[in-house]
This record gives structure tokens, sequence and C-alpha cells, in this order.
């Protein structure tokens, strides 16, 4: 008798051990790197809901460099040290282009479907950013452009308009500002550091004319004579007292603390700054803001910079296909309508801007459609990091007035039309 | 401490009480500053005019400093890589400065140049073969992958201040411990070092402060939070689009301050009489 | 064996002496050199093809880089000298017999003491034209009406760095002086008071002879790390405006990480390296031979 149940003891740990050593062995264990200003709380609740539908696969998040700066830096030392130690990145959306030159990134098609999947649904910028000699680099997780943020109660305590040009913004930033007779009040605070939102503020009024910085292949297509006309619409604006005259020394923080501090009209800035002015403990202008497209110069049209975050698959990892699923998951739209609920951040599918539990929670989505639909892409070319920094130096030092706009649009022309070809 | 320094134009009490307030108005200037700015709302910092005490005190930023990270766990680890990596250099410098300044060596000059040019190449154009070694021996995310370049990186220093402090040692006292039966190696430890303490002071200062600021390594070899040191926990308090000032300052203070406690412990050592006794004029 | 461990000649202690200094460098930063001579070679992002010299003469040939020598020369010639002779006053100062001395050796240290990239900001928030202390102390004194943005005229910003640059550097001179000045034996003075010689005769002819070794170490390492300044202009004006303020350390920076171009950026990292060299060198000749 007690044999028996020794035999049928051994048997039964035999075979748990087994199927559990077989499971522990099938376990896969996936390393992705958020910045810890890309919510990794809400990507890691996106994990475990991923796990329970794939038991053996586990998520790790490795938070690391707080800025586009610093995760620069890691992710250049890691990954030309070809180190597999990390499965998916979240990269800002203008690094796909010189990440796959220097062979980082791993084409996504053969796990996402083709280009043309990009062509569903989501916002139609993704197809110039992320796809690269036709495949698929980077899928979109997380969506962000610059919009005009203003002051609803001065606009309509001055009866101004929604204004649609910038000449018509200055109009109204100077009545306004005038009216108020207050030393600190300031028209219009962009960005003039020379930070990567400097790119933008160059694009955004050459853009605004309906000029292209650079054609499909990649070649520089420059007007000079339209780039000066932007650089010179800023320059007016500050010698009108619209813009502060130390713009140069302006960073993204800078304007979301003045606008939130309520000594800024109108403020262009990146989607996150919604949730700061309505939220923060401190905000002066609560309930007060009002979300619209960027003027367009006149007889031109109404662009903005588009911005975010994408996953990309390092070249170098050793577990590509169980990375290529949770990609797909990741990118997905109910991924997105997830964060967006949760987080407030802008979705990258069209139809979960108007989706109704999200608008329950962000309102002012709807709003920002029209906005992330005419959102432009930065130039994606091999030697982006070069490009911007020349863009956004040369900007800066003619806001500073250190240069003057035609000198530092020929330096421009001349220093990147070398890189782009 | 110089008996001149005591007669003439420093006797009179009131010139030194100004030379010592401007010297300690330019050393804590800024820290103060931090202090202040640990105390104040985000907002208060973009009123005009500036504001220099804070309006409404206010510890929320120490207490959003320790919970937004674990800066508790973060000073720790910098505590142990910089003491490791301190005691480490010592030792390794001080054997080399005893060889350069008192041996007999033909390539003195060139050994000395060799371990002063490492530190002539820009770190940033080392760190990618750094991780691969220390990818190979399996130490990244470990004490060990900080405590060993930093050894390297404070060599430079420690060494050269240990040999000009070695070299102002005559040889005399330590021929005398030798005729009384030591060993050189006893006289590098019983005479020669305790009598270069200020230098052996100054080396390890130098050696402990580097050690605690050093962000690149730092940022690129430790990257998981479990071993990630000060200065790479504190630049994680930005944002892509946000800096705030108060929570970082408060940081900061939380990382001087065991620094400023140290430098306050040992302050006599480096500059007080040790040496009194031991030289004869 | 174990007598000549207990006691070995000069030789094999040398030899032992230096064996873990040069094992620690041989296995952190020998390969890394190695490695970077060898990017500055090869076209190692673009196919690996064999460039010979071709880079160097990209480099010879690249107005950015004389800019950034140029700066960085400037700021060595400016802030070595500029951190010796605030170091040396600081290190008098604190020699000086008060009552309680902590206070003022702490102020000496604590600029040091701030990580480098934070004094930076720092900095950069104080010369800020609109909530920087510079301005609001100048305006209250009544010595300018209008806030004037320091950190956006070439020139200004220069200084304002170099002047950072000394602040936070002058207090490691102090620190490597003040380790000198302690070892100065209080009986050269006593004898030269004997012999009449007054306070300026005795600074000239017992301290800053005695102190030399002390000065020519602070002096190595002030330029070697002056030649690399990075984290300063970094940090207040990122080069600006325009390249005003780009340093040769910034500009690998913006090579290797940036553009990640290790090829261009090791090649610059050896021009720095010769400049470095060519420099300090005689420094460090004149201590080798001091030996005793």
């Amino acid at each position: 008798m007690q044999k028996r149940h020794v035999l049928k003891f051994t048997a039964l740990a035999l075979a748990a051990g087994l199927s559990a050593g077989a499971a522990w062995a099938q376990q896969t264990t996936l390393r992705v790197f958020v910045g810890p200003n890309q919510r990794p709380d809400l990507q890691q609740k996106l994990f475990q809901e991923y796990n329970k539908a794939n038991p053996n696969v586990k998520v790790e998040i490795e938070t690391g460099g707080a800025t586009s700066e610093l995760q620069r830096q890691y992710l250049s030392t890691v990954l030309n040290a070809k180190d597999s130690a990390i499965d998916l990145f979240l990269i800002d959306i203008v690094n796909p282009a010189q990440y796959s030159s220097k062979g980082w990134i791993e084409p996504l098609d053969k796990y996402v479907g083709g280009p043309a999947v990009l062509r569903t649904d989501y916002l139609p910028v993704y197809q110039q950013s992320n796809v690269i000699d036709g495949k698929v680099y980077a899928m979109p997780s997380q969506g962000d452009a610059m919009f005009m943020y203003y002051r609803k109660d001065l606009l309509a305590k001055y009866g101004v308009a929604e204004p649609k040009t910038w000449d018509e913004l200055a109009a109204a930033a100077k009545k306004i500002t005038s009216g108020e007779g207050n030393a600190n009040l300031q028209g219009l605070s962009i960005q003039g550091a020379p930070i990567e939102g400097a790119v933008c503020t160059f694009l955004l009024p050459y853009w605004g004319q309906g000029k292209q910085f650079n054609d499909a292949g990649g070649k520089l297509t420059l007007d000079k004579a339209a780039a000066v006309k932007g650089l010179n619409a800023w320059l007016s604006m500050v010698d009108q007292g619209v813009i502060k005259k130390n713009v140069a020394e302006v960073k993204t923080p800078d304007t979301v603390n003045e606008f939130k501090a309520g000594q800024v009209v109108f403020a262009i800035n990146w989607g996150f700054a919604y949730d700061r002015f309505k939220d923060d403990a401190d905000s002066k202008v609560k309930g007060q803001v009002g979300v619209m497209p960027l003027p367009a110069m006149t007889g031109g049209k109404s662009a903005t910079c588009m911005g975010g975050w994408q996953w990309a698959m390092n070249a170098y990892s050793t577990r590509k296909d169980e990375a290529g699923k949770l990609i797909k998951f990741l990118s997905s739209k109910q991924a997105s309508a997830f964060v967006a609920k949760e987080g407030s951040i802008l979705p990258v599918f069209q139809s979960v801007y108007g989706d109704a539990e999200v608008n329950k929670v962000v309102p002012w989505f709807k709003d920002a459609l029209p906005v992330v639909l005419a959102a432009q892409s930065r130039p994606m070319v091999n030697d982006y990091g070069q490009v911007s920094d020349i863009i956004r130096t040369t900007t800066s030092a003619i806001l500073a007035r250190t240069k003057t706009p035609e000198a530092g649009v020929d330096e421009i022309a001349a220093r990147v039309g070398r890189l782009m070809r | 401490m110089s008996m001149a320094q005591q007669h003439g134009l420093w006797s009179s009490p009131m010139l030194r009480w100004v030379a010592a307030g401007m010297v300690v108005v330019n050393g804590f200037f800024p820290a103060v500053w931090i202090l202040f700015t640990s105390l104040k709302p985000e907002v208060e910092l973009v009123q005009k005019p500036i504001t220099w005490w804070p309006h409404a005190p206010t510890l929320d930023n120490y207490v959003r400093a320790f919970t937004d990270q674990p800066l508790l766990t973060y000073l720790k680890n910098s505590l142990w890589v910089a003491t490791g990596a301190t005691l480490l250099s010592l030792v390794v410098s001080a054997f080399a400065a005893y060889a350069i300044a008192r041996l007999n060596l033909k390539h003195r000059q060139i050994i000395l140049t060799c371990i002063v040019a490492s530190s002539m190449f820009p770190l940033v154009t080392l760190l990618v073969p750094i991780f691969e070694t220390m990818r190979a021996l399996g130490w990244l995310n470990s004490y060990a992958a900080l405590i060993f370049p930093y050894v390297v990186l404070n060599m430079p220093v420690c060494t050269l201040v240990l040999v000009s402090f070695f070299q102002s040692i005559p040889k005399d006292l330590e021929n005398a411990a030798m005729i009384d039966g030591c060993t050189r190696m006893g006289a590098l430890w019983r005479v020669v070092v305790p009598l270069s303490a200020p230098g052996v002071f100054t080396a390890g200062i130098l050696a402990f402060v580097n050690s605690w600021d050093e962000f690149l390594l730092a940022l690129s070899l430790n990257s998981s939070p479990a071993v990630r040191t000060l200065p790479v926990g504190i630049a994680l308090y930005q944002g892509e689009f946000t800096f705030p000032w108060p929570i970082i300052s408060a940081a900061l203070i939380v990382s001087i301050v065991p620094i400023a406690l140290l430098i306050a412990a040992f302050q006599e050592r480096v500059v007080g009489g040790l040496t009194q006794g031991g030289l004869k004029g | 064996m174990l007598s000549k461990l207990r006691d070995p000649s000069e030789k094999t202690l040398a030899m032992m002496l230096l064996a873990p200094a040069f094992a620690l460098l041989l296995a952190i930063v020998v390969y890394p050199i190695g490695k970077l001579v060898y990017n500055s070679l090869f076209a190692i992002d673009k196919g690996g093809a064999f460039l010979g010299l071709q880079n160097y003469v990209d480099v010879w040939h690249d107005p950015l880089f004389w800019n950034a020598t140029q700066n960085t020369l400037l700021i060595t010639l400016i802030t070595v000298p500029g951190a010796l002779l605030a170091g040396l006053a600081l290190a008098l100062l604190a020699n000086l017999p008060f009552k309680r001395k902590w206070p003022v050796r702490l102020s000496l240290l604590l600029p040091w003491a701030l990580p480098l990239s934070f004094a930076g900001l720092i900095f950069a928030w104080f010369f800020h034209t609109e909530y920087g202390v510079v301005n609001d102390v100048l305006m209250r004194l009544g010595l300018q009406n209008e806030p004037v943005s320091w950190l956006l005229q070439p020139r200004w910003a220069f200084a304002a760095i170099c002047l950072t640059i000394i602040w936070k550097t002058a207090s490691f001179m102090a620190l490597i002086l003040l380790a000198g000045l302690q070892m100065i034996p209080r009986s050269l003075y006593e004898a030269a008071e004997v012999d009449g010689a007054n306070l300026w005769q005795q600074f000239w002819q017992i301290t800053i002879p005695m102190l030399m070794p002390s000065i020519i170490v602070a002096l190595i390492f002030r330029t070697i790390t002056a030649l690399q300044t990075f984290d300063i202009p970094y940090t207040m004006t990122k080069g600006g405006p325009g390249e005003a303020t780009e340093t040769l350390a910034m500009l690998i920076h913006k090579y290797t990480i940036d553009y990640s171009d290790l090829s261009f950026g090791s090649t610059l990292a050896v021009f720095m390296f010769v400049i470095s060299l060519g420099v300090t060198g005689f420094y460090l000749n004149h201590i080798g031979k001091n030996a005793t």
C-alpha cells in the first residue's frame, strides 16, 4: 500500500517538476527601455495586460535618460556596443531614420505588416516619419504636436476672435497687452533656446507658407526667401513687443511656467502642457485655457510640428519574435485608447480622438484632432542629429540677433544641403 | 601656519573679517540659493521681481524628492562607490607615487606621463569600449563597474599630488627608520604616509568628490535603479519638457550634505598641523 | 624568495608598486584608447573602409574645429591663471588664524563639491535675463536700469562662462595649495623674521618657492581639465549664441553622441590629446626631474 502511494507521489512530483520546468524553460523576459516621463506606470499596466494574455512572457521596464538628450547619450553607448540586453525602446519621433542608418533598429514589417498598416486609421504623419526605404522601422505609441494655447478669458474680454494668421495674432496680442497694461504680460511665448523645439520654431512659419523643407527622397528643398520671411515674422513680433526680447533664452518649461502663472496670452507648446495648465495646484489659469490650430502665414496654411514617441526594436535583440508580438500589441488601438484615457496622452489613431469614452476624460482631444492632422514630420534623414543641431543653433543665434536671418538661412542651406542630398 | 601672516596687514581683525566674509559668501552663496529654492513652490520661480527668501517655505519638495525616486538608495550607492573608489585610489596611487618619488627608476618621466596622459582623452570617446569591457566581465550594473574606472580616473591627480608630497619629505627620516630595522614598505607606511598626511587627505578628498559627482560612466554602466548613483538620479527628476528646480534643489542639498560633512570633518586633517612636529627646519 | 619579498631589490619593489596602477590602466583605458585611434582611421559607421589620414585632413580644414579650439585655448588662458590666483588667495585666507576655522574652509570647498553640470545650470540661472540674481542685484544697486541678456551676447556669455569656471575650480586649486602651505615649516618664517625680511619678501622667498611643487601639480590638472571644458558651457549656453562659446570637448560630444559619428569624434579626441600633451608636457618634465 505505502509503495503505491510513494510511486504515485513520485510520479506526480516528476510530472509537476517536468511541466514546471517546461513552462519555466519557455518563459521569455523582454526588457523594454522607457524614459521616466513617458509614463512608465501606464506602460507597466499595458505589460501586465499583455502578460495575462501571454503568461510565458514577462516584460521588465528599464527607465533611463529623463530627456531625449540623456536617452540618446545612454542608447548611443549601449547600441554602439551592440548590446542585446534591451529588446524594445521608446524613441522620439525624430530618431527612426538616424537609428536605422546605424543598423540599430530592426525593420518591423514581418511583425506588424508593411507600410500599408500605417495607412489604416493611424495619423497620416507616421507614413512620413516611420517608413524608411519602404520599410516600417517604428510603431507609434504616444502622439504629440505643437498647439497654440491661449487665454479664453482675455480674448473674450477684449472681443477678439481666434486669430487665423500671424498678423492677426500679433494685432490681437497687442490689443490685449496694451489693454491690460501689465508689463509682465507677454503677447506670445515661443521657444528660442537652442533646443530641439527650436527646429520647430524655424519650421512653423516656413511650413505655414505652404513650403516643404525636403522632398520624399530626403533632398533639401529649402526656399531661402520663405525661410527668411518666416524668421523675420518672429523678429518683427519681438520688435513690436509681442514676443519678449530674450526669446533666445526661452525653453519649453519656461513657456509652460509663465503661462501657468498667468503671464502669457498666446503660447506655442506641446500637448502635455494642457494638463499642466488645467490640473497643477499652482496654476493660475485653470479653466481659462483654449486650444487652437497654429495660425498660418498670410496666404499660406496652418501647419504644426509632430512630436511623440515610438516603439522600435533593438536590431541586436535575441528575442525578436516575442518582441515583435509585443510591439504589435503596444501599438494597437486599445493601447492607444488606454493611455489616452489614463494619461491624457494624445492618441496615434484618428478614430480614438472621437472615441466617446476618451472624450469623457479628455474633452479637448476633439479640438486637438484638426491640429494633429495638419502636423508635419521634421526631416527624416540619416544625419538628423546634425541637421537638427545646425537648424536649432542658427535659429537661436538669429533670435538672439547675433546673426541676420539672411546669413543664418544661407548657412543652413549650405551646411544642411551637404547632408541632405 | 605662517607667523608672518599674523603681523602687518592681517593683524587688523576688521580686514580679516571682511576677507573671511567674502570667502564665505563666495563659497556658500550658490548652496544657500539652492537651499532657498528647495523650499519654494515652482510657480514662485517665475515671479518678477525675483524672490530670495521663500514666501511660504515648504518641505514638499523634499518629500517629493524622496518619493518620486528612491533617493536614499541612490545615496547609499553613491556612498559605497565613492568610498570604495577612494580607498582603492589611495592605495594604488600611494604605491605608484612612492615608486616614482623615491625609487631609482630609469623611466620615471615616461611612467608619470603615461599615468597623467590617460586623463587627456575626453571620457565620452572612451565610453563604448569601457562599456564593452564591463559587459565582458559581467560587471554591468554593479559597484565594481564604477569603482575600478573611478580609480583610473582618479589615478593621475592622486598620484601626482602624492608624488609631490612624498618628494618633500626628507629622505633621512626614512633612512633613519630603515636603519632601525624597517623595510622599505614599512618605511612607506610608517614614516612617509603619516608625514604627508595633508597630501593623503587631499588626494582622498579629491578622489571622493570626483567619484561622488561623476556622471557619464554612472549613467552608461549602472542604469538599473538599484545601483544608480546620485548624479544620475538627480538628472532624472527633470522631464523632457520640465525642469523642477525646487525638487532638484532638494535633491542637490541631500547630495551635498554628506560631502559637506566629510569636508568639515577632515578639513582639520587636510589643513591642520599634523606636520608641526615632524619636520625640522 | 621570501626574503626577496620582505626586502626586495629596488627594481622588484618598483615593479610591484607600479603593477596595480598599470594593471588597471591596461584593463580600463588602454583598449579604449587603442579603439579610439582605430576608429579615427577607419570609416566605422559607413562600411569600415580604411581612411588613412582622411579624417585628420577633414578636421584640419573644418572651420568649426578651429573655432572650438580657439575658444578652448582662450578659456584655458583665462581660467587657469584666474583659478590659480583666486585659489592662492583663498588658500592663504583659509590658512589664517581664525577662532572657528571650519566656515572659511567649508566655503572654500563647497563650490567644488557641487556637481559640475548643476553648477553650470545654477550659474545659467544666475545670469538669466529675467530670473537671474545678477541682474536683480545690479538693478537694485542702481548700476543698471534694464536687465541685460548676459548669455545672449557672445563676449558676455564667454565672460560669464569663464567666471563660473574660475569660481568652481578655484576651490580645487585652493585645496591642493592649502595642503602644500601646511607642509611649510614654521621655522623657516621664524628664521626669516629674525633676518629682518618683511611680509612681501617672506611670501616671495619662502611661500612661493616651497609651494612650487603643489602649484605645478595644481596647474597641470587645471590645464588638462580646462582643455576639456564641457559641462559648464554646455549647460549655460549650449555653445551659443551660434558657436561663440563652443569648446573642443563640446564638438567631440556632438559628433560622438548627437551625430553618432564615432570616426570623426575619435579623430577630434586625438587632436585634443595632442594639444593637451603639448601644453602640459613641459610641466610634467619638470615634476619628473624634481625627484629627490
